[in-house]
């Protein structure tokens, strides 16, 4: 449902071109969880927000073609490219207490999708926040709901993004390293909640992350990415019996490496 | 709440109330010329005087609350609609917007704003309208150069980017999550202007170019005072007092708000 071909991302920064990308391919199956994973700076983030055309404005597209259900989003007008985000292409983002607006409760802040994209009336768009505060095993969501995000822990907050984000019942979620910011046993939660969210929701999971643990538990498929280019790319099970590339060997010893002592 | 904010919020609050209740509360008609007692210096009938046409000075000054305390508002809320709508603009768009649009407040910087003010007032008519959107349209750039640093440094934040994620439009983005991030500032500076543009009514009035009599004005209380100051010192003193203690209550405000937020402005 998702296919990037041959991206390249280049940053101009005062004039000195960054390569970020050198022509990455990967695509998203339906109902499929695929992990991206790799060093910092390898581009899994570039190739996240390239998707919905999220990048700063330093950076360019120089070529590459993203299609999305049969649309090219790189060529989409913008107003188009706007019902596209949020609603059929969701993101959760790695610092859950900055993603969230310091200013408004988090309830209001889920309520926004409701009614950017569905139009809800506000009592129902209420009624439905309350629902998917509990959906995200949040228990007194009613509380909760007139919280600000610097009054709830790193592990709630992310529960409301994960809220947040599927507001709108997104086709393709964009997890870009959402536990790394979390303690271990938050980040199981988390995960497990994604994990069911999942299933129940019937979403395709892009999920980001530097930790090939996180990757054994959740992946169908790992893309394995190295200095802005996808070096291996796998069902899941090859990945951790037979690595082809050095750089994914590397990973897969790091985390033994962190298993065993 | 400190008590700096208090106090400004005390005195602020006592006077706008004195300007709003001023038909009940003063004690004549601020324009009855009573020719029987010409300059009386402060007595029982007459707590603060009058003046040379035996007007009486505490109603003059409560009448001149309300025009005082409105040009104050209305001209910074003026300025405060075109600060906020162009900083906003040039902050969040950037390039040309941004150019065009600081470019044109350097150019209002570069006047001296009083001389700008006489002589447009000197060519239309010195009304109160014109008076107010003159003094707003001549104060904005400050405002403008504030909130579009403020958003220049905000709409780099996460959260702006996860409202552009869950599709939200420019104006939303800007008026939804960046304004409100933005404005603690400027309500701090707005303050700051009231009491600015109370000043410089007061002068424009002092040069006879401000409110026309007989609408009393602070300015223009002050300005017939001056011919007969040598006798009736009253009637300098408490109009200037009245601007004194105003400016005072919005500086007070204004520091108060910024410590109570803890900026550094």
């Amino acid at each position: 449902m998702l296919k990037i071909s041959n991206l390249h991302v280049h940053f101009d920064l005062d004039g000195t071109i960054v390569k970020a990308l050198c022509g990455v391919t990967l695509g998203v199956n339906l109902k499929e969880t695929l992990v991206v994973a790799g060093e910092s700076g390898s581009g899994k983030t570039v190739t996240a927000l390239a998707v919905t055309r999220l990048l700063p404005a330093a950076a360019r597209v120089t070529s590459g073609e993203i299609y999305f259900n049969g649309k090219n989003l790189l060529l989409l007008e913008e107003d188009a490219l706007r019902k596209v985000r949020g609603k059929e292409i969701a993101y959760i983002f790695q610092e859950p207490g900055s993603f969230l607006n310091p200013v408004y409760m988090v309830g209001d802040q889920i309520m926004e999708s409701f009614l950017l994209h569905q139009g809800l009336p506000r009592v129902e768009a209420f009624a439905e926040t309350l629902r998917l505060l509990e959906l995200v095993k949040i228990k007194d969501s009613r509380r909760v709901f007139f919280n600000y995000p610097h009054q709830l822990s790193g592990g709630m907050n992310q529960r409301v993004g994960i809220a947040m984000s599927l507001a709108c019942r997104p086709k393709l979620l964009i997890a870009d390293e959402p536990t790394t910011a979390l303690d271990v046993t938050t980040e199981t939660q988390i995960l497990d909640l994604l994990c069911e969210l999942k299933s129940s929701f019937g979403f395709s999971l892009l999920f980001i992350t530097h930790n090939l643990s996180i990757a054994r538990r959740i992946a169908d498929r790992i893309c394995v990415m190295y200095k802005g280019q996808v070096v291996e790319e796998a069902d899941a099970e090859r990945i951790f019996c037979s690595p082809q590339h050095f750089h994914t060997k590397e990973l897969i010893h790091a985390y033994q490496t962190i298993g065993t002592q | 709440m400190n008590k700096l904010l208090l106090v400004g919020i005390a005195i602020i609050g006592f006077l706008s109330a004195a300007a709003i209740l001023a038909p009940f509360i003063s004690p004549y008609e601020p324009s009855l010329i009573d020719s029987a007692s010409l300059l009386m210096p402060p007595s029982y009938a007459h707590p603060l005087g009058t003046d040379g046409l035996g007007r009486d000075l505490l109603s003059r000054i409560i009448y001149g609350a309300r025009i005082s305390l409105g040009i104050g508002i209305i001209a910074v809320g003026i300025s405060l609609c075109i600060g906020v709508i162009a900083g906003s603009v040039a902050g969040y768009f950037g390039g040309l917007a941004d150019s065009i649009i600081m470019r044109s407040a350097d150019i209002m910087l570069c006047f001296p704003t009083f001389f700008l003010i006489l002589a447009t007032v000197a060519v239309l008519e010195p009304s109160i309208i014109n008076i107010m959107v003159i003094i707003g349209l001549t104060s904005w750039m400050g405002i403008a150069r504030l909130i579009r640093s403020e958003i220049l440094s905000l709409r780099e934040r996460e959260f702006i980017q996860a409202a552009k994620a869950i599709g939200a439009s420019h104006y939303g983005i800007i008026c939804r999550h960046l304004l409100p991030n933005a404005l603690g500032p400027v309500f701090v500076n707005a303050t700051l202007g009231i009491a600015g543009a109370i000043l410089l009514e007061s002068a424009l009035s002092f040069l006879g170019l401000g409110v026309q009599p007989p609408v009393p004005s602070w300015g223009n209380i002050l300005i017939e005072s001056k011919a007969t100051l040598g006798v009736a010192w009253w009637i300098t003193l408490f109009p200037g007092l009245a601007i004194f203690v105003t400016i005072l209550g919005f500086n007070f405000i204004a520091e108060g708000l910024r410590k109570h937020w803890g900026y550094n402005a």
